[in-house]
């Protein structure tokens, strides 16, 4: 199946986007989970603080569906 | 709580917007915890809007890496209090507000000492393992939580109010990557720390279409924002019910 992974500005280097400025469209196998997939092309999960798609945050262990577009988003501490 | 006439001239502008109301702002009470990047602009805002006390907490001094982006300060305040140096200003800019200031770091023997008697508490952070210890307060005291955050181009924006909502530990993980200094320009706090007060403002004042229980993600970089849902986690190691 195809999702599509859009990133935080930190992280859109390391994503290597190639639909957008911020999208990269990833082939994967269904029941996999973001995390799997993160580490499958090379994305340390531990970059990530959290997803959201369809305007719900979610968690690493979240599993897309065929078509679905999830926005990675890297760690934000400061004030 | 009466407004005098000179504040109801002071804050004229203000009263006439819809659903605005000046004496519930006047009787709140309102700590913020950090008063660096974000905590300068939402103390500002906050300030200038009527707010009855704001208690600001900070144990720290101000540095000249801090000028870029803490606008209560100046080169004359670099090595003296950020509280201190935060009240001086403030009570020059509304002396109708009241300050309280305690010029000590958040640590979890504190955090009780800290949020007594406020309504609300504001995020003027600058790292998570702190965050973490003021939401842990909201938690025990279901005080409603402000939440913001900044590095490079990006900011959160949140109000959470558990148990009625999640909690920022409900999707921000204890363990994240931690950048020894977080790269931020000036503007970005400034954004965020408005965003923020105008949270606070709406709240109080039970004006709908806040941030209860959703995150505002901000890139000013592509001048994009989406506004997601936060669930509350079952397994909340904040907030779950055992």
């Amino acid at each position: 199946m195809v999702i599509f992974l859009k990133a935080g500005s930190e992280l859109r280097d390391r994503l290597k986007p190639d639909i957008d400025f911020y999208t990269r469209r990833i082939e994967t196998e269904q029941g996999k989970t973001i995390k799997e997939i993160l580490a499958d092309i090379g994305i340390n999960p531990g970059l990530v603080a959290f997803i959201y798609t369809s305007g719900k945050v979610k968690g690493l262990h979240y599993i897309p569906s065929n078509g679905q577009t999830i926005t990675l988003q890297p760690p934000v501490s400061g004030g | 709580m009466g407004l005098s006439e000179s504040e109801k001239k002071r804050y004229s502008r203000q009263s006439n917007v819809r659903n605005w109301n000046q004496e519930k702002l006047k009787s709140a009470r309102i700590l913020i915890v950090g008063v660096g990047g974000l905590g300068s602009a939402s103390a500002l805002y906050l300030t200038a809007a009527g707010i009855g006390k704001l208690r600001l907490c900070d144990g720290d001094r101000v540095q000249d890496t801090d000028l870029n982006r803490q606008i209560l300060y100046s080169q004359a305040s670099v090595g003296k209090l950020k509280v201190e140096e935060a009240k001086k200003r403030l009570v020059v800019f509304n002396p109708n507000v009241e300050f309280e200031t305690i010029p000590k770091f958040l640590d979890s023997q504190n955090a009780d000492e800290l949020t007594r008697g406020c309504d609300l508490i504001v995020d003027g952070l600058d790292n998570n393992e702190s965050r973490f210890i003021l939401n842990k307060q909201s938690v025990k005291e279901k005080k409603p939580y402000v939440y913001g955050a900044v590095q490079g181009w990006e900011g959160f924006v949140g109000l959470f109010h558990p148990p009625y909502t999640a909690c920022i530990a409900c999707f921000l993980p204890q363990h994240a990557h931690k950048a020894e200094k977080i790269p931020v320009p000036g503007v970005l706090p400034g954004t965020i720390g408005i965003f923020q007060a105008t949270e606070v403002l709406k709240f109080l004042m039970g004006v709908e279409g806040t941030l209860l229980g959703r995150l505002l993600v901000y890139d000013s970089q592509n001048l994009t924002y989406e506004i997601v849902d936060v669930e509350k986690n079952q397994n909340c190691p904040h907030c779950a019910v055992s």
